[in-house]
């Protein structure tokens, strides 16, 4: 325990030098503007920043795309509330309540219990981040590779079957994504697999080049194609305020948030729509008789305030897995993860030990961020609300050319840019035909690293199938597999009869 | 889409067959993964395509947006990004992503249903696509030093 906290005043010392600090606001400061913005994640920005990691230090980066990835979910809230238009699948439940209460003439109530929320689940969340993730480090170094695998391969099936409308598209994204990973050198043996003779497929398919690809420029393409006509129309804003009832509202609405969301980030069960879904039920469910009735009308602040703190929980908790396992269950979190790649850095159990510096200071940074974002937040709120006001003509446009930044910085090839339209041509189609697009980006991060895991406990086993079954852990992790896979369909089926 | 799907898995049943299978001791070699990718994608394409003929796909979302694509927008938009991907190592990465912008905002104001623009909004737009791509590109040569084409040695165009 004094351990832990020893190393967390180090990780402090770190993150407070000038340098990182300012580092941590400019995150903060960017994160908050692209969620605001619409057309740009925060997955998109850090990986069009990820040529960076060539030049910054590997702390003080880690803790600007931190500041990007939080940031953006204090700003996407801004944006569900006054447009109806979720950035962020995360933020797409604060739009149901947080747009009707605006409508209402309560946008400034919604916004305000929104970023405290955030404020209150972030820094919760990351107490048990500093407080679980040293024991799950330790615990997860007895871990084999068929574990691994196995573990891998329930990020798998939760990232695509079990999340999105059809498990048959989230499956057929996911091993699109799959086949994306295959090109390139095999890590194990030096074989070179479909590249087709191209030399620049040799170094395989870039992450960022996928992302960038996939998300920003097809929302562009997108935009062109089908959304011209689309018109939003904004609600009014107001100060940032809460009156003494709302704040009385709205205090259980975030601790619940916290506490749902925060098991499901730990998990690798991908993404904060299912806490964030949960936690709005919750609060629908325990709401008060006489407030029961603004659910859906004129909009319930413990609609907007659960919700919100279970979204930030959710994200600030994807970080146990990630520093602890090295598996990302977010599609921001796989970036990340990359970003250690590029350093040379294994994200993994090992990580707490090796770069341990780097570690706390993240996770101090985090506590910072949190008090840097609710000043943005809250007073300088009307600033970002400006941000709106861009038309999307030429906000579109831009973001094309910071996307020729992010894919050509990378490799410096001109090829690169040609891949990027026609996965943007993919990305088009898949948004058309309500095709997932996470399960893609998993599954090309994951995939090499479980396919590495897969051959290793084979190897293991000397070529036998069984050392999957035979490990306790890792036929508990194929039985919970089965069950995510089944216990749908059952419910389905059950209901049906 | 799903006939996409049973060609994508062609390609990687026609690559895979590339692949020595040379295990070791693992008993799966470099070729194993592929082939569970190419089986896959192989039976997703078939029930997709399945779905599509026997009444469409099962628990659609409404996508969003028009019924009707705008293919005339989409043109303009996707000549910029692929003249900038065709032009960047000649003119350099100022100039071309100007260009990349003017065309593909262009296109965006044709989908909202506005004008083109004449010669004046022209000027405009290559006057903002400049003032958005100049300032990037010193910021992430000089100042981060990744490496991005100019159009001459200097390092400012």
């Amino acid at each position: 325990m004094m351990d832990i906290l020893n190393q967390l005043l180090g990780g402090f010392a770190t993150a407070a030098t000038p340098v990182n600090l300012l580092w941590a606001l400019a995150g903060c400061a960017l994160g908050t503007a692209i969620g605001v913005l619409p057309g740009l994640g925060p997955a998109v920005t850090v990986a069009m920043l990820l040529p960076i990691t060539g030049q910054v230090e590997p702390t003080a980066s880690m803790i600007f795309f931190a500041g990007i990835y939080y940031g953006a979910m204090y700003g996407g809230s801004t944006t569900s509330i006054l447009l109806n238009t979720p950035g962020e699948t995360g933020t797409m439940v604060t739009a149901l309540e947080g747009f009707k209460m605006a409508k209402s003439g309560r946008a400034g109530a919604a916004l305000a219990t929104s970023a405290i929320g955030s404020f209150v689940a972030g820094t919760f969340a990351t107490v048990l981040v500093t407080l679980f993730a040293p024991f799950l480090a330790e615990f997860a170094v007895t871990l084999g590779p068929p574990e691994y695998f196995c573990l891998m391969l329930l990020a798998f099936t939760t990232v695509s079957a079990v999340l999105g409308q059809s498990t048959l598209r989230g499956l057929t994204a996911l091993f699109a994504g799959l086949a994306m990973g295959l090109v390139g050198i095999d890590q194990i043996t030096g074989q070179v697999r479909y590249t087709g003779g191209v030399m620049e497929f040799m170094d395989g398919v870039e992450v960022v080049l996928v992302a960038v690809g996939l998300f920003a420029v097809s929302e562009a393409l997108y935009n062109a194609l089908y959304e011209g006509r689309s018109v939003t129309s904004m609600n009014r804003m107001n100060r940032a305020h809460m009156t003494r009832t709302e704040w009385r509202r709205s205090w259980p609405a975030w601790l619940r948030g916290t506490a749902i969301g925060f098991p499901f980030g730990t998990i690798p069960a991908g993404g904060s729509e299912i806490p964030t879904f949960l936690s709005y039920a919750t609060e629908r469910k325990l709401a008060a008789p006489e407030y029961q009735k603004e659910f859906g009308t004129t909009g319930a602040i413990e609609g907007v305030a659960g919700p919100e703190a279970a979204n930030n929980s959710a994200v600030t908790a994807t970080l146990v897995p990630l520093l602890t396992l090295g598996i990302p269950t977010s599609v921001t979190a796989a970036i990340l993860l990359n970003a250690l790649q590029n350093y040379g850095i294994n994200a993994g159990p090992q990580l707490f030990q090796t770069s341990s510096a780097l570690v706390w200071a993240l996770i101090a940074s985090l506590y910072i961020g949190n008090v840097m974002l609710l000043v943005l937040n809250l007073p300088l709120v009307g600033l970002w609300v400006k941000l709106l006001k861009i038309p999307k003509a030429p906000l579109y446009a831009g973001i094309l050319i910071f996307a020729t930044v992010g894919v050509y910085g990378m490799r410096q090839s001109s090829f690169d840019l040609f891949l990027m339209y026609g996965l943007a041509l993919l990305g088009v189609a898949m948004r058309r035909f309500d095709f997932p697009v996470a399960p893609v980006i998993v599954g090309l991060i994951l995939g090499p690293l479980a396919e590495a895991q897969f051959r290793n406990a084979m190897s293991i086993g000397q070529g036998s199938w069984m050392v999957f079954v035979e490990r306790p852990l890792s036929a508990t992790l194929l039985v919970v597999i089965a069950l995510v896979l089944i216990t749908p369909r059952v419910l389905a089926w059950h209901r049906r009869a | 889409m799903g006939l996409a799907a049973l060609a994508v898995a062609g390609l990687l049943a026609w690559g895979a067959a590339a692949i020595p299978s040379d295990a070791g001791y693992a008993g799966v070699g470099p070729d194993f993964l592929p082939w569970v990718v190419c089986v896959a994608m192989a039976i997703c394409g078939a029930l997709l395509v399945w779905e599509a003929v026997t009444g469409g796909y099962r628990d659609m979302e409404e996508p969003s947006g028009a019924p009707r694509g705008d293919w005339h927008a989409m043109a303009w938009v996707s000549a910029g990004v692929l003249g900038n991907a065709a032009l960047i190592t000649t003119i350099g990465f100022i100039l071309s992503c100007a260009l990349c912008y003017v065309l593909a905002v262009r296109g965006l104001r044709i989908s909202e249903g506005k004008a083109g623009g004449g010669l004046m909004q022209v000027v405009r737009d290559v006057v903002t696509g400049m003032l958005i791509a100049a300032p990037t590109y010193w910021l992430f040569t000089k100042v981060l030093a990744v490496s991005l084409p100019g159009l001459t040695a200097t390092g400012w165009i």
